[in-house]
């Protein structure tokens, strides 16, 4: 091997999630460049910033729900959970999960039995949990939970974030820097625009309205049937996620800088609807986001927060923020870096994952229940795998009942 | 203007409090940055989190960083020590009894090309003076200074590895 091969290699070498990285990375620098710069900031806004940081900690601490939780705030875990189960034997809450390993994706059913689907990068659910669709390289797939193939489609670039609508007719997925549908037979596929890399989100009431960032930064909403734009506006700074709540009349955006409220309000169907201004939502001091989901019921937003600790591990904490307003409920907190959230598909459980203490985290939501910590995550879905295995990620929680003869 | 002269600006820029430049600093730098932190420790997690630090470890000393110096090598250092720090504990951690790059080794994703899974033969210390010759185009004398060895030492690194990499890889594209 020449010095040059060498050379072609190490320059060409797949990195995994480069782009994603990059963009979380620039956001998490940017902040930390506009934090760098005291003096340029004006006193007012600083001062009415610390004030609302007290205001929001005597909210969380002196709130019913507040003074539910505690209890959890004081205990703060510093390298996992104490007395997690080793091994994975039930879904706590049930459902069945979908979680990516190196290997490709796997379902899990409630009894923690496991297959793995194959070779494939990304998986989603449908909306009833009958098939995932998946994406390797350049092609979408759609494969039953048992790993049996339907069809597959090819496209002219790597694809990416498939998303299947909630009516379970059509699949909304990225093909490089181009956001397509295909119907759920595999048919049917059209162009809708070109679109940052961010994963696109059905509106869930059931309409085919497709909400997504265009490579200009526009949050746009189109009915994909028809290719009619519903709405466009600015995105909000540095958006890498966007989110429906469940009924449709609120449009989350974050971006590890922050995160952001639209209101929507319907005007007669033909005509769309109008997509309010984007309302920063408060976050703590010195906090980034690391993710934030809606619930799959009500107005409820979770949040996985970090705080950034000089010299040490970083600070994690889980929060539920109401889109309506009012204080928010610290659920959790670490000293350690989590990572990723699911919500239970009932509502009532987040899933959140702890790589570093290589666990998965089961909390309640309500004032029954405990929280349940999973360990040795890692080695579950590297069956064989000798070490220390690569760290999965949740890619969903399934599903609710399934009405006869939908996806 | 040519990248230097270009990279000297953002900085001037980015010192003065220009997002932009910071921005486009970012931009010229982090492919590199990440990609070498992933060639030495194997793991795209822990490669984002070395850049990551890297960047914010380049933002917080913006304002005493001299403008005369090139900014890629200081980053670079930085990068490429955190990531043999960690391939060292990772290699610890998984009990390597025999070879430091048996642990980087089983990470390896199935679907890697010919590279990683020879890469991961050699120990940290060995990728990283590869990476810093191979991708990052230093001198054996630069790769010295950056990792304080004697460059002798470089060179011998760079030879053995060199040498396991051809016997690894057998085929020449």
């Amino acid at each position: 091997m020449s010095e040059d091969r060498l050379r072609t290699l190490l320059r060409e070498e797949p990195l995994p999630g480069a782009a994603e990285a990059e963009r979380r990375g620039l956001a998490l620098v940017e902040r930390a460049y506009a934090e760098r710069r005291p003096a340029e900031r004006p006193v007012l806004p600083r001062l009415a910033l610390a004030l609302a940081a007290a205001a929001l900690l005597a909210a969380l601490l002196l709130s019913p729900a507040g003074a539910a939780v505690r209890n959890w705030i004081d205990d703060v875990f510093t390298a996992g959970v104490r007395n997690a189960q080793p091994a994975l034997t039930r879904i706590p809450g049930g459902g069945r999960l979908l979680v990516e390993s190196r290997r490709g994706p796997w379902v899990v059913q409630p009894d923690g039995s496991r297959r793995l689907l194959g070779g494939y990068d990304e998986a989603s659910w449908s909306p009833h949990g009958l098939f995932v669709a998946a994406a390797a390289g350049r092609t979408l797939n759609a494969i039953e939970p048992d790993g049996t193939p339907h069809w597959s489609v090819s496209a002219t670039g790597p694809v990416s974030d498939p998303r299947w609508s909630p009516s379970g007719f059509r699949i909304a997925y990225l093909a490089g820097q181009a956001l397509r549908t295909i119907g759920a037979d595999g048919t049917a596929g059209h162009l809708v625009g070109p679109a940052a890399p961010v994963t696109p989100a059905w509106f869930p009431p059931g309409p085919h309205f497709l909400a997504y960032v265009d490579t200009t930064r526009k949050l746009r909403v189109v009915e994909t049937d028809t290719g009619q734009t519903l709405a466009a506006v600015d995105s909000s700074p540095g958006v890498a996620a966007i989110d429906w709540a469940a009924d449709g009349r609120a449009l989350l955006e974050a971006s590890s800088d922050g995160l952001w409220l639209r209101h929507l309000r319907f005007a007669k169907l033909a005509e769309g609807f109008r997509v309010g201004r984007a309302q920063r939502i408060a976050l703590p001091t010195g906090a980034f986001l690391r993710t934030a989901a809606f619930a799959p019921w009500g107005r409820d937003i979770a949040v996985l927060l970090e705080r950034r600790v000089r010299t040490g591990v970083p600070r994690s904490e889980a929060l539920l923020i109401d889109a309506d307003g009012g204080p928010p409920r610290r659920l959790f907190a670490v000293s350690g870096r989590l990572s990723q959230l699911a919500w239970s598909p009932d509502g009532s459980r987040l899933l959140i994952a702890w790589p570093a203490a290589d666990q998965w985290l089961f909390l309640p939501l309500g004032r029954r229940g405990h929280l349940q910590a999973i360990g040795n995550i890692s080695s579950i879905f590297s069956p064989g795998h000798r070490g220390r295995a690569p760290f999965p990620r949740i890619e969903g929680w399934c599903c609710p009942a399934a009405p006869a003869g939908s996806g | 203007m040519g990248t230097e002269g270009s990279e000297r600006k953002l900085i001037r820029e980015a010192q003065r409090g220009s997002r932009e430049a910071l921005a486009a600093l970012y931009a010229m730098h982090w492919p590199r940055a990440q990609r070498a932190a992933y060639l030495v420790v194997h793991d795209a997690a822990a490669a984002e989190d070395i850049a990551q630090e890297a960047f914010l470890a380049a933002v917080d000393g913006l304002d005493r960083f001299d403008r005369r110096r090139p900014f890629a090598p200081w980053l670079h250092r930085i990068v490429v020590n955190r990531a043999i720090d960690w391939g060292r504990r990772e290699a610890l951690r998984a009990g390597a009894g025999d070879s430091e790059g048996r642990a980087a080794a089983e990470r390896i994703d199935e679907s890697a090309s010919e590279l990683m899974p020879a890469l991961a033969q050699l120990p940290p210390e060995q990728r990283a003076v590869v990476v810093l010759r191979y991708l990052l185009e230093y001198t054996p004398g630069e790769i010295g200074r950056m990792l304080e060895l004697p460059r002798g030492t470089v060179n011998s690194r760079l030879r053995r590895g060199l040498d396991r990499l051809r016997d690894l890889i057998e085929v020449e594209g």
